[in-house]
């Protein structure tokens, strides 16, 4: 792959499996987001030769937890293959089941985001019932695992659910060596790339400390532009069969795809 | 295919490296090359965060023949005669080949308020000096519209507007004709084509933030965004050549 000339010349990244681990759809409250609509990332996807995309809903999160999640299944039967789902539940609700959402068409996992919820953390127990559907099912997780506090409950929640798959958002370049820690520790750990801004060689460090079997591509798409990180990813001094792992063969596994 | 100058490099040793971040001249000029930039605006490490006098001299060391690097110098108002004053600098920075100046007002403590700005500022605009700082220098976005409107006939590079910015930023653009952003950081999905659509390709400058930015992350957001080649080439040189051209020490 002559990764120079794919990038300098805009060609999509067609003849390369291509998954994104980390994405949203929907509005968001606190601030203006760039193009944040299923219709609009699935456009961005097919553009840039993305073969797929698993979001959650921004809603889903910070609202009505069965409105987003909805959302997303409305996505998913949009955009069938294209745009894949996480779940999302809500602590606070009792009556909140995401298991339905589980068995539809086109949801992969559950995305948590302690955060967003009131600043909740991940390894709090009313969180357990999602890990353990998750377990069961042998699915994955995707973490807000902006900080080191964060890796730690997510660390907790690997040990505590062996068959679950825990993504580590974020911090393979926000908190790596909390990360990279808790990957050797945990082999269900997987780190995934999403960062708004970051240094040329970053990608490389993570790279050489986990191996490139347990980093995944992830963009953060609607909150970023999934292109930095692909240039950034494609450009980067790894060896070609890094960079397909990182960009897709990774998830293919993850997603059962 | 593009070809890019970068608006926004630091030169020298600095304080605080991350694992694997870019340190030297040489793995500066590793990257640029791997990301067809031909040149670069440079100021130094020590400018912004020691001596600004000696930072701006070991500048011009550091780049003494070299024209992949554009000198920029880091400066400030004099106060007590901390450092030289507008007029001294416009005749220093025509001596040296210097055609630029980068402001940190946040780093170094001072307001960027027309009473604090005044003489100084209006000695950059006399010599179209196009003037550089990061959006979070200016403290806030208050702050940002007091200088950009107080000085409408200087051009402002106004770098590393976050994602998160812009309900502020962007009625700081409309407001403010003066205002062109670098493309370095901003990652607003669809962020490159919805500038272009509303404020013109124009008003923007590529930029990457070297050697703690991203340049591969930088130009792939060029590449990639949904314009016209013209428009392309204006954020990735044009426009910066042509605020370069005008200057006038």
């Amino acid at each position: 792959m002559n990764w120079e000339e794919l990038v300098f010349e805009a060609k999509p990244f067609d003849g390369l499996l291509v998954l994104d681990v980390h994405g949203h759809i929907g509005a968001h409250r606190p601030f203006q987001l760039g193009a944040y609509s299923a219709a609009q990332v699935a456009q961005t996807a097919t553009r840039m030769g993305v073969d797929a995309v698993c979001v959650s809903s921004l809603p889903s999160i910070v609202s009505d937890w069965k409105w987003g999640n909805e959302e997303v299944a409305q996505a998913c039967r949009d955009f069938p293959g294209l745009i894949l789902g996480y779940a999302v539940p809500n602590p606070y609700y009792e009556d909140c089941d995401i298991a339905p959402y589980l068995s539809m068409p086109g949801f992969r996992g559950i995305k948590v985001h302690g955060d967003m919820q009131g600043s909740l953390p991940l390894n709090d127990p009313r969180y357990f019932a999602a890990y353990e559907l998750a377990d069961k099912q042998r699915l994955p997780v995707l973490f807000h695992a902006w900080l080191p506090s964060e890796v730690a409950a997510a660390t907790d929640v690997a040990k505590r659910y062996p068959n679950a798959t825990i993504i580590l958002g974020h911090s393979g370049m926000t908190a790596r060596a909390a990360a990279v820690q808790a990957a050797r520790e945990c082999d269900n750990i997987l780190i995934d790339t999403a960062i708004s801004s970051t240094y040329d060689n970053a990608i490389e460090v993570l790279v050489d400390k986990v191996g490139a079997d347990r980093v995944v591509y992830g963009s953060d798409i609607s909150f970023f532009d999934c292109i930095h990180t692909m240039g950034k990813i494609a450009l980067a001094k790894l060896s070609d069969t890094d960079k397909e792992k990182i960009f897709g063969l990774n998830a293919k596994e993850l997603f059962r795809l | 295919m593009l070809n890019f100058i970068d608006a926004r490099c630091q030169l020298g040793r600095r304080g605080i490296v991350r694992e694997g971040e870019p340190v030297t001249k040489s793995d500066i000029l590793e990257l640029m090359d791997r990301c067809s930039i031909e040149k670069a605006i440079a100021y130094h490490a020590m400018a912004k965060e020691g001596d600004m006098k000696a930072g701006n001299d070991l500048l011009l060391q550091e780049t003494e023949g070299d024209e992949r690097f554009i000198r920029q110098w880091c400066a400030m108002p004099s106060t007590f005669g901390e450092f030289m004053g507008a007029e001294e600098l416009a005749e220093q920075m025509k001596k040296h080949h210097v055609s630029s100046i980068r402001l940190f007002p946040k780093t170094h403590g001072y307001s960027v308020k027309p009473y604090a700005m005044g003489k100084f500022m209006d000695v950059m605009a006399q010599c179209h000096v196009p003037v550089f700082l990061t959006y979070a220098e200016c403290g806030s976005e208050d702050n940002l519209y007091s200088l950009l409107s107080s000085y409408p006939e200087v051009n402002f590079i106004i770098s590393d507007a976050s994602y998160r910015e812009n309900r502020k930023l962007f009625p700081l653009m409309e407001q403010c004709k003066n205002l062109l952003l670098g493309t370095g950081n901003f990652v607003v999905h669809g962020g490159v084509k919805l500038i272009c659509d509303y404020f013109g390709a124009e008003r923007m400058i590529f930029d990457t933030g070297l050697p703690m930015g991203s340049a591969t992350a930088a130009v792939a957001l060029i590449c990639y965004a949904e314009i016209s080649e013209e428009e392309k080439q204006l954020i990735a040189h044009g426009n910066i050549e042509r605020l370069l051209a005008d200057v006038k020490l």
